[in-house]
């Protein structure tokens, strides 16, 4: 794993890694790609994947409205809104 | 009567005895977590609401619930609303939840208190609590080490006699290695007995939410409470909850227990080692019944485990944004910036080095290799179970490898050395069985943890053989030494 790798997965993940730190997650991320690596000794060229330990498909209820509207609690936990929304540096021009 | 150390039939005997009150033995609960504040096991303490609410109760007119006015502890990865949730994460250091999360809220309707949320890794991320924004928490056992992780507050709180039980979730053995390293008991239940719903999520086929206590029969109360069908938690199984509690005092003689041979437990500390034989010794004289069984891929649940949680965290994490709730950096020059600044101010570096291996994991070109290749991997480990499974009723493990250990002492130059941590405990993670850690003696004057797996669904057994265990042993009755926190 080399530099341009680390910087293009932390990119992907929006971390940004301190200069001083980064040849330490650099070792550590290869410590860890090694252990995982060592999976590909093991045969599972006819084994399904197992996604979930239940195996089963995620259950459904009806789509009926609902009464709780919390937005104003929902809105309280943000760094910066308005009574309505969620404000963010401006997207558009 | 000092109300530390006793559990909650001991507390509800008093209770109902009338020989203190709800109210003076939530006050008590808080007197002692601030006389013992040095162990630093709460983040957010619910003082006054709590002790509102136990001066409300009236034990005359109310239900006759076992936990009726009986203080409990929180790891602070449950919603709760209006009380701060924040994962011991910088990033949610501010965060008020709108709900409650599920497990907890059925544990208060049956009257019971939350005095506190307990400090805890960050997201869940440890095996020791060294990763949590509000500091470390030590082990009741001895100053300077850790309790084990992540649930480490709440199996401080507990083993410190606090509070007699806590709430904990286990990822990878979150709940059971830090029993083990309290000296309490701690019950991973079935995957889907208990609904995730308001717990926040690390990774979600793997997380699950169970109690921490001082013995197997208050494990089966807090059970009883916390399990059932949720409709908010489509992977919450809608089956009928068995009563734990009268399933408890089951004669076990011709119980198959297995001892798994790909531990090679001549590799352990000797004396973890000889606490282990002392066990089997003591369900052979109960009529239990040892066989070795192989799990020929159980050796691979370690790598398996760190290629699928932090896939499942860099997917769940990534809704930690700055923008609708949490840490939100300041200065930034637009949305893309706000997101990196926010996050990488907000989250830790265990926490950031796991997102990124999740990243990585995940990405085009790797997918296969390591996700993929896990989660296939992740099937023949529990079809290795399935199969042991039919040839014994329970497996017996040590719980960790080692003791308690010193703060810093373990994977700052190599963070796989910390992960090691987890070598037993992950396993039942990845197939979703039930597993639970019980003292069982003490090497060094730390305590250790016993180990046992059950089939799937089948807490039952496994909190009957804990018991059993109990009823003829006292290591669960050992308490530590307080004085070094007075």
């Amino acid at each position: 794993m080399d530099q341009e790798t680390v910087s293009t997965i932390c990119y992907l993940a929006r971390l940004q890694i301190e200069k001083n730190k980064s040849e330490k997650i650099k070792q550590d991320l290869e410590t860890i790609i090694e252990l995982i690596g060592s999976l590909q000794k093991i045969d599972t060229s006819s084994i399904d994947p197992l996604y979930s330990p239940l195996e089963m498909t995620a259950l459904t209820h009806e789509d009926v409205e609902k009464s709780d509207n919390k937005k104003d609690k929902f809105l309280e936990n943000s760094a910066l809104s308005n009574e309505d929304y969620f404000l963010v540096p401006r997207v558009v021009e | 009567m000092s109300i530390q150390f006793k559990s909650i039939s001991e507390l509800r005997t008093m209770l109902d005895e009338k020989l203190i009150s709800p109210l003076e033995l939530t006050q008590e609960s808080h007197q002692l977590a601030k006389k013992f504040k040095d162990l630093n096991c709460f983040v957010t303490m619910n003082e006054d609401f709590s002790n509102k609410k136990a001066g409300a109760i009236d034990l005359e007119k109310e239900n006759n619930s076992s936990l009726l006015g009986i203080p409990l502890a929180q790891k602070d990865l449950f919603c709760t609303e209006g009380l701060r949730t924040t994962c011991s994460s910088k990033i949610l250091s501010n965060f008020f939840p709108p709900y409650t999360a599920t497990a907890v809220k059925k544990l208060e309707d049956a009257g019971s208190i939350t005095i506190g949320k307990t400090n805890m890794d960050e997201f869940a991320m440890g095996s020791s609590n060294e990763t949590s924004f509000f500091g470390n928490v030590h082990n009741p056992w001895r100053k300077g080490y850790v309790p084990g992780g992540s649930s480490g507050g709440s199996a401080a709180a507990v083993a410190a006699g606090i509070v007699p039980a806590a709430t904990g979730t286990d990822t990878g053995g979150s709940i059971r290695q830090p029993a083990a390293h309290c000296g309490i008991t701690g019950l991973k239940p079935t995957y889907g007995r208990i609904s995730r719903w308001g717990m926040i999520a690390f990774a979600s086929s793997l997380d699950q939410a169970g109690p921490l206590a001082r013995t197997a029969e208050d494990c089966a109360i807090l059970l009883n409470t916390m399990s059932g069908h949720d409709p908010k938690d489509t992977t919450s199984l809608n089956i009928e909850v068995p009563d734990f509690l009268s399933k408890l005092n089951e004669p076990i003689k011709g119980l198959k227990i297995g001892i798994i041979k790909e531990f090679n437990l001549s590799d352990l500390d000797e004396e973890v080692q000889a606490r282990f034989e002392e066990s089997i010794k003591v369900y052979e004289k109960l009529g239990a019944e040892f066989v070795d069984v192989s799990l020929p891929n159980i050796s691979a649940s370690v790598p398996t485990y760190y290629s699928i949680a932090p896939a499942e965290c860099s997917s769940n994490l990534s809704r930690f944004d700055g923008v609708r709730f949490g840490h939100r950096a300041q200065d930034t020059d637009d949305l893309n910036d706000l997101y990196i600044k926010s996050r990488s101010e907000g989250f830790g570096d265990e926490v950031k080095r796991r997102i990124l291996i999740g990243t990585y994991a995940l990405s085009a070109g790797y997918y296969d290799a390591y996700y993929k290749k896990a989660q296939q991997v992740r099937r023949l480990i529990k079809n290795d179970f399935d199969h042991v499974f039919e040839l014994v009723d329970i497996l017996m493990t040590p719980t960790s490898p080692s003791t308690a250990f010193e703060f810093g002492s373990k994977g700052t130059q190599n963070p796989v050395e910390l992960y090691l941590e987890d070598l037993f405990t992950i396993s039942s993670n990845l197939a979703g069985l039930p597993a639970i850690s019980i003292p069982h003696g003490q090497v060094n004057s730390l305590p250790v943890g016993l180990q046992l797996i059950g089939n799937f669904l089948r807490e039952d057994q496994l909190l009957n053989v804990a018991h059993i265990f109990q009823q003829n042993t006292e290591f669960h009755l050992a308490k530590p030494n307080m004085e070094n926190f007075k």
